[in-house]
């Protein structure tokens, strides 16, 4: 079942002096449950493909649809609804908020769906005890690793129940140990929750991981190859 | 769960929010002080021009207000007294005579506004039997007919206050252990007469060190002045017919209040004394004054009396008195200004502080954003933000303005260097602050709406963030 669609899509930047065509007509689906790794060299338009799906930017041309909602057509306060019920972020450098603990982090998102207080709690020790965080929940993102934070990061990208993850490079600031146990949840939870994941990454390791490899340059989808992971 | 991040927000950066707390604080606390001072100032100058000076109420001739001549007298005053006996909520009332005279000791002369009055009755509506000055004899009564009340400063101007350094008050000096230095010094200055204050001032500072004059000056000057009571005093007055006539009054008395101006130009006598010398047969009344249990039946009582009074005037202290009422009238607008300005700083003060928190929090609030928070939520938690950080300033002051006020308001703010001016325009040197409570909610409304005024900024600020962009500060 698709999860998510982009046909002919195109971003386009224009400044001033030069024109840039940061995405160019790109057309791809996205199956439930994949594994999908996004990949290329540095300003080679990965990060916008990612806020384009994410819908944090609009295509210049070309419709993207998720769960056959066309994102074009929703307003700005209905987007930002639909990315709170639809879409789970993982950011690079794993954006918690410093002030709330683990536990608060991985509910504040439940709460922005009003949910109420005993579901979100159970929810978030649940989410936080499979990402091997059950003894660390009343931390604050101050006193855990760069790992554990981006554990709870993910956590909290799960706790909407959203049709897809969306990880904008997870790793690029993680050590080897650190990667390998976070692609270990990740591919934990594709695999048991049939989550979908899709990643940019610069990272091999990360590459081998994943189940599909999307390679793009220049804004263009260079290959689009499935692939048996690497363990 | 948004309130308790609004309020973890505010302490992310302690030290910047602590800052921005002790001004909000310092701000309250010296608004709610200087309110209270001019409050304090307000009710006393109001007090006093009520119960020492015009009453509620009073009822003249329509003429004499403009013209206060002797034969302007209060008309058909039976039918009035009646009516004003049949009154509710009355406390007192009085009439008298009152005219403009002459007052002549062989030293000086003032010119005065002679009150005849029958002493116990004034008692009932007038304060002045209580403002007595220290070893300044007593207040008048109808046994010495021949008694004349003058106020501290008509002595001063008449030459009838002096200062006067005798061997029992230099005894009472070392009784008041005073040491043998300074006594030494004040002997040069012993049986000599100063006339005024100043001149004895001048004496004493000649003398003196300006150490030795903090420590002493206040216990020597009050111990050397000297009234001279039994004094005679001529007052001359006109009669109907304008033909000066003189009579003579013994001073038993001095009064002082916080009004100079008052004080100068008023004098004391029983009713009776004053009517044989103006030589009618009956006593004048020029004035009749109506103190009421409260001011709030003022309107009603003059509404009243003028429907009765035919060709008589009815004035209420606020025609009488009209710097007071002004006063009165105007504390609500000192309320606006001194609170406006003071909160008109600080909401620039909250406002920098709340934008400097948003730019620092660039990339937080764009990852919000991103993960679903949507503008009305974010909108709230800044506003909160600015509502905790402008409340705890604003709690803080109020409670420590309330406590100093209480406390000051008990123990009154003496402006010593100041007294004599103040009083000249009927202020108290020693004012008493006081804090109402209309006064704490209107500067508790006042401060939430700046605080909601000085969050719109910074939380529109935060609106048009972009989530891409937020997200790629650093």
């Amino acid at each position: 079942m698709k999860v998510l669609e982009l046909k002919d899509v195109n971003k386009i930047y224009n400044s001033s002096m030069v024109k840039v065509h940061a995405v160019n007509d790109v057309t791809l689906d996205f199956a439930e449950a994949e594994f999908t790794a996004v990949v290329g060299p540095s300003g080679s338009g990965k990060t916008t493909l990612l806020n384009l799906i994410g819908g944090l930017d609009m295509p210049t041309t070309g419709e993207i649809i998720i769960g056959g909602t066309n994102l074009s057509r929703l307003s700005s306060s209905q987007l930002i609804d639909f990315r709170l019920n639809n879409i789970g972020f993982v950011f690079q450098s794993y954006n918690l908020i410093p002030v709330l603990t683990a536990l608060e982090n991985v509910e504040f998102i439940m709460l922005l769906q009003d949910k109420p207080k005993q579901q979100r709690q159970q929810r978030a020790i649940e989410l936080l005890t499979q990402v091997g965080l059950a003894d660390k929940i009343h931390k604050r993102p101050g006193e855990l690793s760069g790992g554990e934070q981006q554990r709870v990061a993910v956590a909290r990208a799960l706790a909407s129940k959203p049709r897809f993850i969306l990880a904008d490079e997870p790793t690029a600031n993680l050590d080897t140990k650190s990667t390998e146990n976070l692609l270990d949840i990740m591919e934990h939870l594709n695999h048991e929750e049939s989550m979908t994941f899709i990643f940019s990454t610069h990272d091999a390791r990360v590459v081998q991981k994943a189940h599909r490899v999307v390679t793009i340059e220049d804004g263009k989808v260079k290959s689009d190859i499935e692939q048996h992971p690497h363990n | 769960m948004i309130l308790s991040l609004a309020w973890k927000n505010v302490w992310r950066n302690k030290k910047r929010s602590l800052v921005v707390i002790v001004a909000v604080t310092l701000g309250i606390i010296s608004g709610v002080l200087l309110i209270g001072i001019m409050e304090g100032w307000t009710r006393q100058r109001v007090n006093d021009a009520i119960y020492n000076e015009v009453s509620h109420i009073q009822i003249h001739d329509q003429e004499y207000i403009k013209n206060e001549e002797i034969d302007l007298t209060v008309s058909n005053p039976d039918k009035i007294i009646r009516s004003i006996d049949s009154l509710q909520g009355l406390s007192g009332w009085v009439q008298r005579s009152k005219i403009v005279a002459m007052a002549n000791t062989p030293w000086a002369n003032a010119g005065v506004m002679i009150y005849g009055v029958d002493p116990e009755k004034e008692k009932q509506v007038t304060g002045i039997h209580k403002k007595i000055v220290q070893a300044g004899g007593r207040y008048i009564d109808a046994e010495h007919p021949g008694d004349i009340l003058i106020s501290d400063k008509t002595a001063e101007i008449l030459k009838l206050k002096q200062y006067f350094v005798t061997d029992s008050i230099l005894g009472e000096l070392r009784v008041e252990k005073v040491p043998e230095t300074v006594l030494t010094k004040l002997e040069t200055l012993k049986n000599i007469r100063f006339r005024s204050p100043g001149d004895f001032r001048e004496a004493l500072r000649k003398e003196f060190s300006k150490k030795e004059l903090d420590r002493f000056g206040l216990l020597i000057t009050n111990k050397a002045l000297d009234y001279r009571i039994r004094n005679k005093v001529q007052i001359t007055i006109s009669d109907q017919e304008g033909t000066p006539i003189q009579g003579i009054f013994r001073v038993c008395g001095i009064f002082k209040t916080t009004n100079t101006g008052f004080d100068q130009a008023t004098v004391f006598v029983n009713a009776p004394e004053l009517a044989k010398l103006y030589g009618g047969n009956t006593i004048l009344i020029h004035e009749m004054a109506i103190l009421l249990n409260s001011i709030d039946d003022v309107d009603d009582v003059k509404e009243k009396l003028s429907r009765i009074s035919g060709d008589n005037s009815v004035s209420t202290w606020k025609e009488l008195a009209p710097d007071a009422a002004m006063m009165n009238d105007f504390m609500i607008v000192y309320y606006f200004i001194f609170v406006g300005i003071i909160l008109l700083a600080l909401a620039f003060g909250i406002i920098n502080t709340m934008l400097m928190a948003i730019l620092e929090r660039t990339k937080e609030l764009g990852m919000l954003m991103a993960i679903g928070m949507n503008r009305r939520r974010i909108f709230k938690m800044i506003m909160m933000e600015t509502i905790f950080l402008t409340f705890i300033g604003a709690a803080a002051g109020m409670l420590a303005g309330w406590a100093i006020t209480e406390a000051l308001g008990k123990t009154g703010i003496r402006f010593a260097g100041w007294g004599e001016g103040f009083e000249a325009i009927g202020f108290a040197a020693r004012v008493y602050p006081v804090m109402t409570i209309e006064f704490l909610l209107f500067t508790t409304v006042m401060v939430i709406i700046t605080a909601i005024i000085s969050s719109i900024w910074p939380a529109r600020k935060a609106l048009k963030l972009n989530p891409v962009e937020a997200l790629r500060t650093v």
